[in-house]
Order: C-alpha cells, then sequence, then structure tokens
C-alpha cells in the first residue's frame, strides 16, 4: 500500500522513502515513499491525528523517524551528523509553524534578522537591511519595530514567514500554518504563500484550506492512517478523487 | 523604651554598620550585604548550568543535581553550614576566615534554588520557541543564549529579587559560626549592654525589616511591570492560555 | 583523623539515647508550632477576608513582619528579649518548663502563620470571580458559598505552597538551636563533641533529616494529588 512514486527527473528536492514512525504501539508514519521536486508546491491534507503534522517535521528533523530515510537535496536528513551539520541542514530548511513561534522578546526585525546575524554570520548591518527588505515583501515594513504581541495573528505568521525566508532556504515547509488564525486573517498568509509559489519556492505545505490547494499546489498528497493514499493534481483530486476515504474528506468538507 | 533604643543606636549605630572595621575585619550590615550579593552573583551562573544540567537528557547530568537539589530543599540550611564549617577547612588545608565558609555554603544553597526557579522558567516557555530555533539552525546553545534565556531571565527577575531578600535573611546563619555580620554586631552589643537585650534585639529585627521589607516591595513593583509587558507583549493566540508567571520557589527562612 | 566508622556513633547506646531524644524534640517543636500556625493562620484569614480597615491592616502588618525578618532574629527576640519583660512569676514558670522549646515554638508558630495565611490567600484569590458569582445566582449565601464553592478549590490550590511551608517549618525547627532547645541539630553537635566524629554524626544528622523531609514532601504531594478532582478525592 505505497502510494506511487513520482519522478520528475533528477531534480528531487526532497525524496522520502519507507519513512516509518510510532510512539510506544501507535504506529503514526507507516511507511512514507514520496518525492519533492524543485520549484513544486506539495499540500498536504487529510483528516486530523492522520500524521501531516508529524510527517512534516521529520523533513527537517525536528521529529526523529524510526525507520526508512528522508533525503533533502540528495543529503539524508536522519543520518548520523554532528549537531553542527544538522543546524546548518536545517538553516536551509524553512520551516512556519502552525503557532508562530515567533520570540516575544525581539522585535518584528529583530525577529527576522537574529538568526542569520547568530547562526550565518551575515553582518548585523547588512541582516537587518534585509529584514527590513523581507518584512516588506510580506506588506510589513511599517511594523517592524512592533513585538509580536502588538502584531495580529495574521501579522505575527507573515513576519514568520519572512523569519524562515532571511535564512535563504531552498525550500519552505509549513505546518497549518492558517489553522491558528482568526479567518479574516487567513488571506493574507495565504497570499504571501501564493507569491512565494508563483516566485518558484519549493513548497511543501500542511493545511486545510482547500482554496489555496486548488488553486497553488502542484500535487496533492493525501495522507490517513500514517500514509500517502492518494497523490494527484488538484483538478483530479477534486473533480475525481479515486480512494473512498479521498472521497469521504472532500465530502464532509463540503458540508 | 524608645528612649533606650535611640541611646542605643546612637552609641553603636558605627559598630552595627561596620563592625570592628577598621580595627578588625569588616562586619555589620555591611557585611549582611556584601555577603548577600555575593553569594547571588556567583549562585547565579552556577545556578544556570544546573538549570541545563537538570534539563539535559543525559541521565549522568541530570541525576546528581537532582540529589543536590533535594537535599538542599530536605537539610536545613543549619545542617549545611556546619557541613562547611567542617569540611571547607579540610578541603582547602588552610584556616578559612568563616565569611568564605557561609559564601559557599549559600551559594551551594541558593545555587540549588535558584536552578529550580531558572529550571521552571524555561519549561514555562514552552516547547515552540525552542522548535522555532532549532528550525532555524540554531545549535542548542544557540537557541539558549538567544531565545530562551534572554526570555525565561527575564520573566524571573522577581524571584531572582525575592531570592536575594530570601539570601539575606539566610545570612543571620552565619551567626552559628561566627561570621561577623548584623546579627552578630547587635550581639557583641547585647554583651557589652547586658541590661537591654529586648531594645537590642528589637532593633535588629526592625533592622532587617526594614531592609526586606523595601526589597520586597521593590520586587512587587517590578513584578507588576512584568506582568504588565507580559499581558502586552506576550503571544496572542485564538484559545491561548495566559502562562503563569515563574512560580517563586525560594525558599523561607 | 580518624577512620570513617559510623559504628562508633550507632553502636554506642549513650549516643543513640541523645540522637532518640533530639529526634523526639524536634517533632514536638515541628508538630505543636504547625498547630499553632496554622490555627493562627486561619484566624489571619478569616480577619482579611471579613470588612474592616483596621483589622485587614493589622493582619498585613503582621504578615509584613514575619515575612520579612530573619526567623533566626525572631526567635532571639522571643527568648533573649521578650523572655526577659515577663513578670518573674510567669518568667519563673517558663524557666522550670523548658523555656526553650515554648520559646521555639512560639517564635516558629508565630512566623509560620505568616506564610501559611497567605498561602491560603493566595489559593482563594486564584479562584475566578465567576466561582462565587455562579454560587450566589444558585442561591447560596456569602459563607455557604465560601464553604462549599471557595474554600474547597482554594485549599487545593494552596496545598503545594503549604507543603512547602510545612517542610520549611520542619527544617526551620533546627535554627532552635541557637536558644539552647535540645532537638536534633543540638543534639547533633553534643555528640560531636563528645565522639569528635564530626563526619559521621553529621552524616546521620543529615540523613535523618533528610529522610523526614522527603517523607513530609512525598506525604504532601500525595495529597495534593487525591485533592484534584481527576483522581477520584473524596465525594
Amino acid at each position: 500500500m505505497t502510494a506511487p512514486v513520482s519522478n520528475i527527473g533528477n531534480d528531487q528536492t526532497i525524496r522520502l522513502a519507507d519513512v516509518r514512525k510510532s510512539y510506544g504501539d501507535y504506529d503514526v508514519l507507516k511507511g512514507i515513499d514520496a518525492t519533492v521536486a524543485r520549484g513544486e508546491v506539495v499540500v498536504i491534507c487529510g483528516p486530523s491525528g492522520s500524521g501531516k503534522s508529524t510527517l512534516i517535521r521529520t523533513v527537517n528533523r525536528l521529529e526523529e523517524i524510526n525507520s526508512g530515510s528522508i533525503f533533502f537535496e540528495g543529503q539524508d536528513v536522519h543520518a548520523p551528523m554532528s549537531g553542527r551539520d544538522l543546524n546548518r541542514l536545517r538553516s536551509r530548511i524553512g520551516f512556519v509553524f502552525q503557532s508562530f513561534n515567533l520570540f516575544p522578546h525581539l522585535s518584528a526585525v529583530d525577529n527576522v534578522a537574529m538568526s542569520p546575524i547568530r547562526v550565518k554570520g551575515v553582518p548585523a548591518a547588512e541582516a537587518r537591511e534585509k529584514a527590513l527588505k523581507l518584512l516588506d515583501r510580506v506588506g510589513l515594513r511599517e511594523k517592524a519595530e512592533s513585538y509580536p504581541a502588538q502584531l495580529s495573528g495574521g501579522q505575527q505568521q507573515r513576519v514568520a514567514i519572512a523569519r524562515a525566508l532571511a535564512m535563504e532556504p531552498p525550500v519552505m515547509l509549513f505546518d497549518e500554518p492558517t489553522s491558528a488564525l482568526d479567518p479574516e486573517m487567513v488571506g493574507e498568509v495565504l497570499s504571501v504563500m501564493k507569491s512565494l509559489a508563483a516566485e518558484g519556492m519549493t513548497m511543501m505545505c500542511v493545511t486545510h484550506e482547500m482554496g489555496f490547494a486548488r488553486d497553488v499546489a502542484d500535487r496533492i498528497w493525501f495522507i490517513d492512517g500514517g500514509q500517502i493514499i492518494e497523490t494527484a493534481t488538484p483538478e483530479d483530486f477534486f473533480k475525481n478523487p479515486k480512494h473512498p476515504r479521498a472521497q469521504r474528506f472532500l465530502a464532509d468538507l463540503r458540508h | 523604651m524608645i528612649h533606650d533604643m535611640i541611646a542605643i543606636i546612637d552609641e553603636y549605630w558605627l559598630l552595627l554598620l561596620i563592625g570592628q572595621y577598621p580595627n578588625g575585619p569588616l562586619g555589620g550590615l555591611a557585611n549582611t550585604l556584601i555577603l548577600s550579593a555575593l553569594s547571588i552573583v556567583i549562585a547565579f551562573p552556577f545556578a544556570i548550568l544546573l538549570a541545563f544540567a537538570r534539563l539535559s537528557s543525559y541521565r549522568a547530568l541530570r541525576w546528581p543535581v537532582t540529589v543536590l537539589v533535594y537535599v538542599t530543599r530536605g537539610v536545613p540550611l543549619l545542617m549545611l553550614v556546619l557541613w562547611s564549617y567542617f569540611l571547607v577547612p579540610l578541603l582547602t588545608g588552610a584556616d578559612v576566615p568563616s565569611f568564605l565558609t557561609m559564601l559557599a555554603t549559600l551559594v551551594v544553597y541558593q545555587g540549588a534554588f535558584l536552578s529550580e526557579i531558572i529550571r521552571a522558567g524555561i519549561v514555562a516557555l514552552g516547547q515552540g520557541q525552542m522548535d522555532a530555533a532549532r528550525a532555524l539552525g540554531h545549535s542548542w546553545f544557540g537557541a539558549m543564549r538567544y531565545v530562551i534565556l534572554p526570555q525565561a531571565l527575564y520573566n524571573m527577575i522577581p524571584s531572582m529579587l525575592s531570592t536575594f531578600v530570601a539570601t539575606i535573611k539566610d545570612t543571620t546563619l552565619g551567626y552559628v559560626i561566627n561570621v561577623p555580620d548584623l546579627t552578630f554586631a547587635a550581639s557583641q552589643v547585647n554583651n557589652q549592654l547586658l541590661t537591654q537585650p529586648f531594645q537590642v534585639f528589637l532593633i535588629l529585627a526592625l533592622t532587617y525589616y526594614v531592609i526586606c521589607w523595601s526589597l520586597t516591595a521593590l520586587t512587587n513593583v517590578v513584578e507588576r511591570r512584568i506582568t504588565r509587558r507580559r499581558a502586552g507583549l506576550g503571544p496572542r493566540r485564538r484559545g491561548e492560555i495566559a502562562l503563569p508567571l515563574t512560580p517563586k520557589v525560594t525558599e523561607q527562612l | 583523623m580518624k577512620g570513617f566508622d559510623l559504628a562508633a556513633i550507632l553502636g554506642n547506646a549513650e549516643y543513640m539515647a541523645m540522637l532518640a531524644h533530639g529526634i523526639q524534640i524536634t517533632f514536638v517543636i515541628a508538630i505543636c508550632s504547625w498547630l499553632l500556625a496554622m490555627s493562627l493562620a486561619l484566624v489571619l484569614l478569616a480577619i482579611r477576608f471579613s470588612p474592616g480597615r483596621i483589622g485587614n491592616s493589622a493582619v498585613a502588618a503582621y504578615v509584613s513582619y514575619h515575612r520579612n525578618v530573619p526567623t533566626l532574629v525572631q526567635l532571639m527576640l522571643w527568648y533573649f528579649g521578650i523572655y526577659t519583660l515577663l513578670p518573674s512569676g510567669i518568667a519563673d514558670w517558663l524557666s522550670a518548663h523548658s523555656a526553650e522549646m515554648v520559646f521555639a515554638i512560639i517564635g516558629l508558630g508565630l512566623c509560620q502563620a505568616a506564610y501559611f495565611s497567605e498561602d491560603l490567600r493566595s489559593g482563594l484569590r486564584s479562584i475566578s470571580p465567576g466561582q462565587m458569582e455562579a454560587a450566589r445566582a444558585l442561591g447560596h449565601g456569602y459563607i455557604s458559598a465560601m464553604r462549599y464553592v471557595l474554600i474547597p478549590q482554594g485549599v487545593r490550590n494552596a496545598l503545594p505552597a503549604l507543603v512547602n511551608h510545612s517542610v520549611s517549618l520542619f527544617k526551620n525547627s533546627s535554627l532552635a538551636i541557637v536558644i539552647g532547645a535540645p532537638e536534633l541539630s543540638h543534639a547533633v553537635k553534643e555528640i560531636e563533641n563528645l565522639s569528635f566524629r564530626t563526619f559521621e554524626i553529621y552524616l546521620i544528622g543529615t540523613v535523618l533529616y533528610l529522610v523526614f523531609s522527603l517523607i513530609i514532601m512525598a506525604a504532601g504531594a500525595w495529597l495534593t494529588w487525591r485533592a484534584d478532582p481527576l483522581n477520584g478525592a473524596s465525594r
């Protein structure tokens, strides 16, 4: 019961091979095989508890796995490696959290600039200048000196995206980036994500926003019970889901 | 009565303030404050290391510190003072002034208590901050240095201040090993006067009261400011539950 | 230095009798002052929660004094100071009835009452105002609402702090050494003077204190666990 592995040339940015993870007796991931090509936007959807968030967290090794492997640009993310190498690897994979996790003691611009300075050794002035550009890009230039608590949820999440982009990662992972937002703020975050996709960023997004999936995704992975049980283009997935559980999932969404 | 007390203060204020100095070692209130401040300054970095050890995933680091914390929580400070008085000269092979013996005791004792405060402060921040920092490529120490500690330590300022007050009160135990502090000076005064013990010890109590009360009042002001700041600056998410301020685990003595 | 030999203490009937007596006195002081502290704390709390400015300020001053003056100094003031001011009849009676212990109990008890009453007060204050409103809306009077709704929750909230401070009280009983009460640490010092086996007797004393403290902590943790309605407490 493995999902078909799509191979778009050798242009794979991320490849997951038989990834398995369990918490005690409970199997969260039961053998995931999949690839993400450079420039591709993959949306991961599925019912809650299906393992989506766990899956995306294994890609930058915020979660360990029990077996299988995950390759990022040919490098095995879960191979034994020094802490230094892991940090370097993570700094090249952007990650956006459901709960933003902005650093509350730092202003917006410092949230964005701090890690380039401390992790990559970028000179402070240069990092700040770039941070301001990134804030401009997410439409928050004028909020640069605000602290996270002075920002709305949508603004915080846009700062978090800018913060991840500041490390200049070739790929961005989004873990339910709009689930903690009030409905009126979802749009502003999605539009930033859309513009990223339009610029050719490689993206993996766990999300319930089916409109976003339809408009932006190149492919959809439907996960249930710790397995990818369907991968399809948005067109096929929404018009013509093959797996009964995917059909039920979509039917439930429409209600 | 009040007349007696004013007369005692008038006669002995210098002794109560600085002890026998400059004809003998510095003592009195000055020494009490120096001893307390030094204890906290040294105990603080020590406590951060202990907190790291207790949060560590290595049992070899976690265990000894856990034992130390329980020993300091379960054994009277008096016993620890006696131990230091016995062990410090034995280990150093020198005749160590009682001031240093008391300093060593307080550093270990308050270090263990502070480490619990720091640990609680770090835990209260939640996993999200660490995850976010690690996802950006920070090392564990980098995440601690730039993300976790600046927040945790800021939130803990009130607890630190109340630890300082607790330490001032703890220094009185130096009395049993003749540390020349304020309590010691007062008992010297009492030994010279012999006839007015109540007045002398009331002066002593009131002096401690004024100092500790002022510091406690300062602590409360700082705490209110931090709570307000956190209320304004804390994360404002849907369904967010307000985090409690770092619990005060200071020892009362 | 002599070699390490616990048996030199543990095998000596005289030392063991001294230790046993010390433990006994420590417990008498700790238990009596705990009872005194808790009863006084409830009185202080009742005054705090009743109207009347003077009573409230008096309690606040009481708490402030006892929390900001070192316990050791409070004991010294009682024993070296207040003792001498008492009418000679009472003073004589006290000196014939181990005054050191009486003053240790009074000093520690009065001091601890301030901590206990504050623990209970903050336990009560951490309950949301909605609880009182809900109880009043259901027709409970003030007393009834306190009795059946607020106090059970308040005590539960205060339990961890009360346990911590009970451990402190037990440890602070050792301060009575300064006024000459023959409690455990006093016995330890005496045995040290007689035997010159400092290491051994300190070790024994430390282990004894630690074990008793751990028992209090464990009992407190059990009580706190029991008091949580999710763990099937009473009712």
